[in-house]
């Protein structure tokens, strides 16, 4: 095979692609704050990517960047073979906006978010949570888009509370709902934001659980975490994030058992 | 002494001539309900607009809903329905009916104050809330409609009944052009009748019984809103 066949497959493979990312909040204020610096990153498909850091070191911001919640200021994001930069847009010109802004939505439909603080509509039902987006977003008739949110409420274990309300379920069901509210848009790419930091100790388990399974069912995931274990068991590569840029980089077990870069020594010592 | 008496104590009640003019109040009550029908429904909707050009991404837009809330919120009713009325009528030369005059001024009067009820609940639903309708790829009017927009509304349902009940009191300032509304019309009744102290007590007791009316559904709409938040 030649290198450039090589790179051709090897791109292939990639699911989502990010190159050259920085992001500035307040950028152009005098409190400007560079929260990515010329970050770099690929996962290939059925991939496990673990990202661990210290807070403020711009791992939610990464992943949002990712699915352009909060869009990259430079640097593009190509998933499965489409390239997405906000630098490409005219500024003036609304017809390349609408296009940004729906191939954008399309981006979106295909990679799903789970959230630190689930972020359930408090006003839908559970079953109304999960189906909304098939109904609203892809145009899937009710009776459909509801078997479909159905199945996922089976597949984690929340189908009896398909009629309850956010409201009255504990932390770690809202989680399991937000999964299965992901999982209904059947993405390609699914995204975790410290999905078990806002949880109580004792419901953590079971939410990693469902993470687990997906990652043994073969779903391609980038998982924002704090859970070292987790990291170490279901992580097949990991990147340490420190100050907006990845510091270090490698298969998951090696980096937790012998990493390289002082910052991740020190990193990993304060935290285990 | 005897120059005052008649004044004060010789004022005889005359309640017997309530339940003579009861067709004509309830009448009253009627173009009372419409004025403040009509303006409330267009109100919200008005006032949704404005509050939606007050937070647009679009600058031109968004001084434009400022310098139109400032500007109804600042001058009392009483000038708008004047101005609308014999001004309007008067430079332009469009003939509005009394009623449509009405209708008019508090339509805008209170969508100002309606756009504030709607921006204040629009901010105060969760910034997590829009994350999650965009990551699953709602578009913007989309997950407005179907994920903001119902969340506020929650929120904002108090504040907009007291401003529903603020139009069906404040609808009784337009009789001063003429409406034959529940003010209009116990006006002419105390002219006709010379009865001020018993018609206006029955006047005050239609608008009372119409606010808790109101009020009553209020609260029952609200339990229902509610019920499943937090």
């Amino acid at each position: 095979m030649t290198a450039a066949a090589e790179t051709r497959a090897t791109a292939a493979a990639d699911v989502v692609r990010a190159e050259g990312i920085n992001k500035w909040f307040h950028r152009g204020h005098a409190h400007e704050l560079h929260v990515l610096r010329d970050v770099d990153l690929r996962v290939a498909r059925g991939e496990v990517l673990v990202v661990i850091g210290p807070s403020g070191s711009g791992k939610s911001t990464l992943l949002r960047c990712l699915n352009f919640l909060a869009p990259p200021d430079t640097g593009s994001v190509t998933f499965l073979g489409e390239t997405l930069s906000r630098e490409s847009v005219p500024r003036f010109s609304v017809g390349a906006r609408l296009d940004y802004e729906r191939r954008l939505r399309h981006f979106r439909t295909q990679i799903g978010m789970v959230f630190q603080h689930f972020n359930l509509f408090p006003h839908m039902c559970v079953l109304d949570n999960v189906a909304a987006a098939p109904v609203r977003v892809l145009g899937l008739p009710k009776r459909e888009a509801r078997e479909r949110a159905l199945a996922e409420l089976e597949r984690v274990g929340m189908a009896g509370k398909a009629r309850a309300y956010p409201s009255q379920l504990s932390g770690g069901q809202k989680q399991r709902v937000a999964i299965a509210r992901a999982l209904a848009m059947r993405p390609q790419l699914m995204l975790f934001d410290e999905a078990t930091s806002a949880l109580d100790p004792e419901l953590i388990g079971g939410v990693l659980d469902e993470i687990r399974k997906l990652a043994d069912a073969g779903m391609t995931m980038i998982v924002v975490t704090h859970e070292m274990g987790f990291a170490r068991e279901v992580g097949d590569r990991l990147v340490f994030m420190d100050e907006g840029r990845i510091v270090e980089e490698g298969p998951a077990r090696e980096v937790l058992a012998a990493p390289r870069s002082g910052r991740t020594q020190e990193f990993l010592r304060a935290i285990l | 002494m005897s120059a005052l008496a008649p004044g004060l104590l010789g004022y005889t009640f005359r309640w017997s001539i309530v339940p003579e003019v009861m067709g004509e109040l309830a009448h009253g009550v009627r173009i009372t309900l419409e004025l403040s029908g009509l303006s409330v429904v267009f109100a919200l909707a008005l006032g949704l607009l404005v509050a939606l050009a007050r937070g647009s991404r679009l600058a031109p837009l968004r001084i434009a809903a400022y310098v139109y809330i400032q500007l109804f919120r600042a001058l009392s009713l009483y000038i708008y329905v004047l101005w609308i009325y014999f001004g309007i009528a008067a430079a332009v030369g469009v003939n509005l009916s009394p009623l449509e005059a009405g209708v008019i001024a508090l339509t805008f009067l209170n969508s100002a104050y309606m756009a504030e009820i709607y921006r204040s609940a629009l901010g105060a639903v969760d910034r997590g809330q829009h994350e999650a309708a965009f990551s699953l790829g709602f578009s913007r009017p989309r997950a407005f409609a179907t994920v903001i927009l119902p969340q506020a509304i929650r929120v904002a349902v108090p504040s907009l009944v007291n401003q529903f009940v603020d139009i069906v009191k404040d609808s009784s300032i337009v009789a001063i052009v003429g409406t034959s509304d529940l003010m209009g019309v116990t006006t002419q009744l105390v002219g006709y009748y010379r009865a001020p102290f018993e018609l206006y007590t029955v006047l005050a007791g239609f608008y009372l019984s119409i606010v808790l009316l109101i009020s009553a559904a209020a609260a029952v709409l609200e339990r229902r809103l509610q019920r499943h938040l937090r």
